[in-house]
């Protein structure tokens, strides 16, 4: 029951959202509906010219007087498929318009939207927004024009039917209701299946890309018999639901045929009875034949339109919510400047939890003077990526503030933040562009010397020039044509190129050899001298170059000094990473 | 792209092709499917009677001033729609168990295809693309299916009915039609071509604006951490423009045809008014016969117009149809050799790689002759500096890629000898990121045995000394741990990407940097339990910190796709100046 309100409910906010998407549009619409008015208006004299043909022949009056309403007929025909043009013409480009901008919108949104959406949003859901059901939606706006001339042509044909002859008029018009109400009571019967067919496609769209996106687990668990049963499985549930549609349909849709056959069947029984009368001429009752016939299609379309009309609009409210959820992170009303300075980090009493987790920060007071590097060490799921991702205000805190040279990083602009604050995750990702463009990201406007520098920095630059096209070379998804630690340095290189007040590098040099990080240790000092830079590490050899370590245990700084010094009053610090200290005999 | 060019065979423009090897997917399918065609076609006939009940209403009844007559064919009319609703029913029915039977037939060929398909494939394509072939160039087909078929085949039967019905009632009318209906063809012709080129632009376009999408979506923290979600929003817009760019130009194609078809239908009715009119009036036809001829010329232009509506359902589920086909004919490179067959068990896990050659792209080798040999319950470590050929090696050895030359063998039985079964079952590898599904903790960890007890898993967990982390979790065991594991740090998803392959148990296991992200406390804490759950197993370990490696029986030095020494770490230290200087550096490091 509740299911079903709220059903509805999304339903009205669906059409609401439709309904602005065509005031959006209203002049390209306003040619379609036009053009399909003029279609309609040109369509409902077909049959009247044919009643009159029919009346001449009977009456014996010869050709000529058939002859012009023949060329009328032609003529009507013509101007029809102007209007049938300019209707479907721009009743396409409303709707594909209309899609599109949504999806760019859809898009621009989803790359707002804060870590914290992301982090509970499967990829999958966020593609079905912008996918199926977008084209759902499209679909209904494609036939909007010319629903609705074919509701002002019902009324018009109804108009004109009673004024030939009242009594066989209203009876024959008695079929636009029935059709109508037939198509409501199917629309409402299909609708329940249809909500579960887009459910289970998008459930199996989910089985399709986990199973992609980690083909090599599947393949090296030799798991693809069981893969394909959990998606023969949603398929065979698929099914289901388009079966339980199809039998509605079954039902129904022959209905869309009878129901104007029936409309005949009345017009030859009372009409003809009427013609032998003499209530009405042959020729009137030719014309409703033949108006009847010109009916069909519109009601099945309007049929179509309304039987369609909730799963679009339950896929409009979909598009809806998610346009309206407004990201977690977002810009101050008031925005301040960064102001000079050599980038001082400060944790004032911070805590944070995420969403659903328990408190992974509680109550962190740190400060990280401008200009010195600072080591963050601590076991695995201690908070270290957590304190990385508040600087750059990814997540906002839950207590405390953060600020950079003194100003709240939830004062300044984003973008502002985000340009003296760069960030190399633990996890490199790549995009499928060349190497170039991906190191790139960090600064669109770099010359291409400070790309190379960048490169050679973090020692990236030699084995990009082994490969045959060198910097153009493009990789594959998520640079999954790279090795692990190639991979790791063009994200690195990423971060140098960014030139911020303050660089975080979570972990970043975990997946190359001792050889090339110990090169890259030595080019960092270059980067860090006079930069603040966080480094998150669990090399000892990384840790004797930073100024100061801090050292997490759950979620809490328990330590702050050199590497020595903690080395020194810290047994636990030592504990930690006794295992990577004269492993080597 | 080499994947790419196998296509051709399968454009649209053979669509008589493409059926008939569509239809060879589920050949038994063929019979109910004549049975359906039969019942429409009863359907059909039954409803083409209608106006020659109504010509003989007028000509025996209105024009005669027969009531009786009148009413007779009144109460025909009906029976006749009565027999009709139920043979339309059934039809409908049928061609939709038919089309939806087909369907999860499909899904589960292509799909089983996908899986089978190598690593190489899988890196050369866009994981988006692949995932539109089994969601949206599906759903068109299914949209045909469910909106398309019925309408199809009950039209075509239709025209054909009505064309001779036409021609059955009076000849000389008909021949003015079936004029027309020749330059309606032509037009059609013309039309197709047009369509269908802008179909198949359609189906191109639309997969790269999901591949971008779905990128979009991924490396959204990437691109947010860098403010560059204006720049992608532009890229976006640009590919989603070009497929709106592709939709109006099938949009155009329509926006003509439909006009003239239109247009056409009115000049037949022309045709036939005045034709008939003449004959009316020189006595030659009777004026039944003349309404019951317009009503029939409404039949036959209705179901063109019906077919030509549903032809964009059919040309995209034929432009559908031949992507999927082209991934159909991607060749399967790594696959069982005929007559492959199980390791004899117990299996004793030595692995042998044999002067093995390798290169992903045709002419840049990552490979050169590599002969490693590891014997049973052996641990050796794989050394060597970042981009050597490591993770390749590893690759290599689970067969995700054959080597070019060489050959790569467990208890002396060639790889590609073996069944998929047999050696996923003996060989694990943990892989430089541990990727997990989203799902719950529980079903990550037992993935490669959904069956295995709890006991089992809380087993290997105490092992790994990570037990108490998972108590601590507010859902234990039944934690979601979201897409690729993003509820967890990098360093808790190694750990569980540990703890499921430790309990697949395999008799041989690979580890490529599976411990990097840990933190030296919590890896020693790992590499004991790996000691105790892989006794007496054979281990490759690929890592960087050399402390794997000093505890390895026996440690491989990889140098630029070549191995370049081989021995204890104690003798490599003696030995090799490469692995000497590589020691020298660790060394310096860890003071
Ligand atoms: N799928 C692929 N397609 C093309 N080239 C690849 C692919 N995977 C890896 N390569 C290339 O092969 C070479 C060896 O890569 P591999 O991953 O084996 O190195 P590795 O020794 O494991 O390095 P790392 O220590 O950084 O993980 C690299 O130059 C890499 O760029
Ligand atoms: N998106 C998230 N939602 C909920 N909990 C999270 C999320 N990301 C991390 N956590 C949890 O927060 C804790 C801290 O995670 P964080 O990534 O900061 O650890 P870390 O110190 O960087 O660990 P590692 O060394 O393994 O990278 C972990 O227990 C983790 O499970
Ligand atoms: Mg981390």
């Amino acid at each position: 029951m509740s299911e079903r309100q709220s059903r509805l409910g999304d339903l009205n906010v669906g059409i609401a959202l439709l309904w602005r998407v065509l005031v959006r549009y209203r002049r390209i619409a306003a040619v379609s509906i036009g053009g399909a008015l003029i279609w309609m208006s040109m369509v409902v004299w077909v049959p009247y010219l044919v009643g009159r043909v029919i009346d001449a022949v009977v009456s014996g009056s010869g050709m000529s007087n058939v002859w012009p309403l023949l060329g009328l007929i032609i003529v009507a025909g013509a101007i029809q498929a102007i209007g049938i043009s300019l209707r479907r013409y721009y009743g396409f480009k409303v709707s594909y318009r209309a899609e599109a901008d949504l999806r760019n919108e859809i898009f621009t949104h989803i790359q707002r939207m804060a870590f914290s959406f992301h982090d509970v949003t499967s990829t999958g859901e966020l593609m079905a927004r912008a996918s199926s059901d977008l084209s759902q939606l499209r679909l209904i706006l494609a036939m909007a024009p010319i629903t609705l001339a074919n509701l002002v042509m019902f009324f018009v044909v109804t108009v004109v039917l009673v004024i030939i002859d009242p009594v066989l008029g209203l009876t024959a018009a008695l079929m636009v209701p029935a059709l109508l109400l037939t198509s409501g009571r199917f629309a409402s019967r299909v609708v329940g299946f249809s909500f579960d067919l887009q459910q289970r496609l998008s459930e199996l769209s989910h089985v399709v890309e986990e199973t992609v996106s980690g083909i090599e687990v599947v393949k090296s668990y030799g798991q693809q018999a069981q893969q394909q049963k959990r998606l023969d499985d949603k398929a065979e549930t698929i099914y289901d639901a388009a079966m339980g549609m199809a039998k509605q349909r079954a039902i129904y849709r022959p209905l869309f045929e009878i129901i104007p056959a029936l409309g005949t069947v009345a017009v030859l029984l009372i009409g003809g009875i009427r013609v032998v009368d003499g209530a009405m001429t042959f020729g009137e009752f030719v014309s409703f034949t033949q108006y009847l016939a010109t009916m069909v299609l519109p009601l099945m379309i309007t049929g179509w339109f309304f039987a369609n009309l909730p799963r679009s609009a339950a896929a409009a409210s979909r598009i809806d919510a998610l346009l309206a959820t407004a990201p977690e992170i977002s810009e101050p009303r008031r925005p301040e400047h960064l102001k000079p300075g050599q980038g001082e980090v400060r944790f004032n009493s911070v805590s944070f939890a995420y969403p659903d987790g328990a408190s992974v920060l509680k109550d962190v007071n740190l400060v990280i003077p401008g200009g010195t590097s600072v080591g963050l060490v601590g076991a695995t799921g201690s908070g270290k990526s957590t304190i990385a991702h508040l600087i750059p205000r990814f997540y906002d805190v839950v207590q405390g503030s953060i600020t950079i040279d003194g100003v709240d990083v939830r004062e300044l602009r984003l973008d502002e933040l985000r340009s003296e604050v760069a960030v190399v995750f633990q996890e490199s990702y790549l995009f499928s562009a060349s190497i170039e463009e991906n190191i790139r990201v960090g600064d669109p406007m770099a010359s291409d010397d400070r790309v190379r520098s960048a490169a050679r920095l973090a020692k990236a630059h030699e084995f990009i020039c082994e490969f045959a096209d060198g910097y153009a070379t493009v990789v594959g998804e998520r640079g999954s044509t790279l090795s692990g630690g190639q991979r790791q340095r063009v994200s690195l290189a990423r971060g140098v190129v960014r030139d911020p007040r303050v660089l975080i590098l979570d972990d970043a040099t975990s997946s190359v050899d001792a050889i090339v990080e110990a090169e890259i240790q030595e080019a960092l000092k270059q980067v860090m001298a006079g930069r603040t830079t966080v480094i998150i590490a669990h090399r000892t050899s990384t840790l004797a170059l930073v100024d100061n370590v801090v050292f997490i245990e759950d979620g809490r700084v328990v330590a702050f000094g050199s590497h020595d010094e903690l080395l020194e009053t810290v047994p636990r610090y030592s504990e930690v990473l006794a295992a990577d200290m004269g492993a080597i005999a | 792209m080499k994947y790419m060019s196998s296509a051709g065979d399968y454009k649209v423009d053979r669509p008589g092709r493409l059926v008939g090897r569509a239809g060879r997917i589920a050949p038994d399918l063929k019979w109910p499917f004549v049975g359906t065609v039969a019942i429409t076609f009863v359907a059909t006939i039954v409803r083409l009677l209608g106006p020659l009940v109504i010509k003989g209403g007028i000509d025996q009844g209105i024009t005669e001033g027969d009531r009786q007559v009148i009413v007779t064919a009144a109460a025909i009319f009906v029976g006749l729609l009565v027999v009709q609703y139920f043979a339309a029913a059934i039809s409908q029915w049928s061609v939709a168990v038919i089309g939806e039977r087909y369907l999860v037939r499909l899904r589960s060929v292509v799909f089983s295809r996908l899986l089978r398909l190598d690593m190489g494939f899988y890196s050369r394509s866009k994981s988006g693309v692949l995932v539109s072939r089994m969601t949206s160039d599906i759903e068109s087909l299914q949209e045909f299916a469910s909106e398309g078929a019925a309408m199809a085949l009950t039209n075509l039967l239709t025209v054909i009915g009505v064309a001779v019905a036409l021609g059955l009632v009076d000849w000389q009318m008909a021949l003015a039609v079936f004029v027309v209906v020749g330059v309606l063809l032509g037009v059609s012709v013309i039309f197709q071509r047009q369509a269908r080129r802008a179909y198949d632009q359609v189906r191109e376009r639309i997969g790269r604006v999901l591949a971008t999408l779905q990128e979009g979506i991924t490396g959204v923290r990437v691109v947010q951490a860098f403010t560059q979600e204006d720049a992608q929003a532009s890229t976006f817009g640009r590919v989603n423009e070009r497929y709106f760019d592709a939709n109006m130009d099938a949009a155009r194609a329509i926006s003509w045809y439909f006009p003239v078809v239109a247009l056409l239908r009115v000049v037949a009715l022309a045709a036939v008014l005045g034709i008939g009119a003449t004959r009316v009036l020189d006595g030659s036809l009777t004026i039944g016969t003349l309404v019951a001829f317009l009503l029939y010329l409404d039949w036959f232009f209705q179901p063109i117009i019906n077919l030509s509506n549903v032809y964009n359902l059919l040309q995209s589920a034929l432009s559908a149809m031949a992507k999927l086909f082209e991934l159909m004919d991607e060749p399967v490179v790594v696959e069982d050799r005929p007559g492959a067959h199980d390791l004899t068990e117990p299996v004793a896990g030595t692995v042998v790689l044999d002067g093995v050659s390798f290169s992903y792209e045709p002419d840049t080798p990552v490979l050169f002759d590599v002969s490693v040999a590891v014997d049973a319950g052996e641990r050796v470590a794989i050394v060597g500096e970042t981009g050597s050929g490591k993770s390749t090696i590893a690759k290599l050895v689970m067969r995700f890629y054959d080597p070019t030359v060489g050959t790569i063998s467990i208890d002396g039985t060639d790889l590609r000898d073996l069944t998929e079964r047999s050696r996923s079952d003996t060989l694990a590898l943990i892989p430089q990121d541990g990727f997990l599904f989203s799902g719950t903790l529980r079903e990550n960890i037992a993935y490669a045995d959904v069956s295995a007890p709890d006991e089992a898993v809380w087993n290997v967990m105490r092992a790994m000394g990570i037990d108490d982390w998972v108590r601590s979790l507010p859902e234990g065991l039944d934690t979601e741990v979201r897409e690729r594991g993003g509820r967890f740090s990098a360093g808790e998803r190694q750990l569980v990407a540990l703890a499921r392959a430790f309990l697949s148990d395999p008799a041989i296991i690979v580890l490529d940097e599976a411990t990097s992200n840990l933190d030296p406390e919590t890896e020693i804490q790992v590499e004991g339990a790996l000691r105790v759950l892989l006794s007496g197993r054979t281990s490759v370990v690929i890592a960087h910190r050399l402390r794997s490696a000093e505890r390895a029986d026996r440690v491989v030095m990889v140098d630029a796709g070549r191995v370049i020494a081989e021995g204890t770490h104690d003798e490599l230290v003696e030995r090799s100046a490469k692995y000497q200087e590589l020691v020298e550096v660790w060394r310096r490091g860890t003071k």
